[in-house]
């Protein structure tokens, strides 16, 4: 069943068409990885999705309702939806524990304990419980992002979305990050990646929808869209990515 | 016993009527003008333009004029249109307003300094908006704001002192009630300065454990910089 169908989304920033037209879907339990040029509009078209950019035109059907119409519920939009960020976007204030347990008391209503039980099982999944007590500050990249995914996970999101989430990591810091993310694929977690590094989009994903100046120009498995597409951009793009890294 | 002393006793019950009087006074105004700033800083991070923009202008017309002008103009001003207000309420008011214009300029500018994508995660998280404010961007803000803070309270400690000229019986209106009748005003201001003096280095004391304890994680080097 559909989690989510895109129809014809169209997002314009004072008069600049950044999406034109997008159709897209995803499945539960699949995973699905967008590729692209940079400002091709990867992130924003993850951001119409749970809203954090309002769309100009088009639907989006979330568990089969309309979340383009007026009197949606955003903040039950968004909290059924996890994101994890380039950047990590941890809570500075806060220790990795106190990141993870804040939405789940918050927004989920859990008691401190429970909630803390939580986390604790989250981050033992992705080898962070040694780590709960340290705030951002203090951890590598490699932590921070694999933090930053326990917490959009603990909130037992329908769908996970990450934008570039291994771009601001060193090699191997991202393949921590890929290995955890990899975990998530086997595991069935439905999710929705923008990246750039196709080691990740291969790992990670049933099926890669690659993206130019707004449009979506063809979705395949990674390998036949990597090896045997002739689409020039996306053969270009493929080997600039190939060459960046 | 030196007669300045002997008098320093004998007005002693007055002196420490008017410490009272100041203490009260500064610790209403900076419990007031932290509460009026961290207000009026959310109404400056808010959606409507037109609150946008009147927060600004207020927080620019307090800051931009002298408070004895806010002062004078509600204790002798008003009173011409049939206001009547106690020194102590005009004092209150007159300062508080000023105070919480200066607070919510230290809050937004570090505000200005806060890595804005923790926002974006809150919100991408399912907060509404007062959430964001109250769990992230103000325990974040006033933490960094402290140093800012905790010198407007020395400031206001000090800004008490120009009460008296809307006939607040202040420590300084009785100190100097005590130089005009024993002409002894270089002890005597000495005296009020050296109390000032006193009560700033205590706020001092407790202001440097305060942003130690406080600081942000990943911060706190700054400490000894
Ligand atoms: N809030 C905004 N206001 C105006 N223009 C915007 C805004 N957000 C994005 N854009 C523009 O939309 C275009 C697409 O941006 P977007 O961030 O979606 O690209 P992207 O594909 O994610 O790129 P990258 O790979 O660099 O992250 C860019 O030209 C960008 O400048
Ligand atoms: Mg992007």
């Amino acid at each position: 069943m559909a989690l989510i169908e895109v129809q014809d989304l169209v997002k314009r920033f004072d008069g600049k068409e950044v999406l034109k037209g997008v159709n897209v879907l995803l499945s539960e339990g699949q995973s699905k990885v967008v590729m692209g040029a940079s400002g091709c509009g990867k992130s924003t078209l993850l951001k119409c999705l749970n809203l954090l950019v309002a769309p100009t035109s088009g639907r989006i059907i979330f568990k089969g309702e309309d979340i383009t119409r007026p009197g949606v519920d955003i903040h039950r939009l968004r909290q059924d939806i996890g994101f994890v960020f380039q950047h990590f976007a941890l809570y500075t204030h806060l220790t990795v524990e106190e990141n993870i347990t804040l939405g789940l008391r918050k927004i989920r209503k859990m008691k401190t304990a429970a909630a803390r039980e939580k986390a604790a099982f989250e981050l033992e999944r992705v080898g962070m419980f040694e780590h709960r007590k340290k705030y951002p500050a203090h951890l590598s990249g490699g932590q921070k992002q694999r933090a930053a995914i326990v917490r959009a996970l603990a909130m037992d999101p329908a769908v996970l979305f990450l934008d570039e989430p291994t771009s601001a990591l060193d090699p191997q810091m991202s393949r921590e990050v890929v290995t955890v993310i990899n975990k998530l694929y086997l595991d069935n977690i439905t999710m929705f990646c923008v990246t750039h590094d196709p080691f990740l989009a291969k790992y990670i994903s049933d099926s890669i929808v690659f993206m130019h100046e707004g449009v979506i120009v063809a979705e395949d498995i990674a390998e036949r869209l990597f090896y045997e597409h002739d689409d020039p951009r996306i053969r270009q793009f493929y080997l600039s990515v190939i060459d960046h890294r | 016993m030196d007669a300045f002393l002997q008098d320093l006793i004998h007005y002693s019950p007055q002196i420490l009527a008017g410490l009272k009087n100041t203490l009260l006074l500064m610790a209403v105004m900076s419990i007031a003008g932290l509460a009026g700033g961290i207000g009026v800083f959310y109404l400056t991070l808010g959606k409507n333009r037109l609150l946008r923009w009147g927060t600004e202008r207020y927080i620019s017309f307090f800051i931009g004029t002298p408070l004895l002008v806010h002062l004078f103009l509600m204790y002798y001003g008003l009173p011409q249109l049939g206001i009547r207000l106690s020194a102590f309420a005009v004092a209150v008011i007159g300062f508080t307003l000023n105070v919480s214009a200066y607070n919510a300029r230290y809050l937004m500018t570090a505000y200005n300094g806060l890595d804005k994508t923790q926002i974006e995660a809150a919100r991408a998280q399912g907060f509404r908006f007062g959430q964001t404010f109250r769990l992230i961007i103000l325990p974040q803000t006033l933490r960094l704001s402290v140093p800012s803070l905790t010198n407007q309270v020395i400031q206001n400690l000090k800004d008490t002192s120009v009460a008296f000229l809307i006939q607040y019986p202040d420590f300084f209106a009785q100190m100097q009630e005590i130089a005009s009748t024993n002409f002894q005003f270089l002890k005597t201001y000495v005296a009020a300065g050296l109390v000032y003096l006193a009560l700033v280095s205590v706020i001092v004391a407790a202001a440097r454990r305060l942003e130690r304890k406080t600081a942000l994680p990943g911060l706190e080097t700054l400490d000894h910089a």
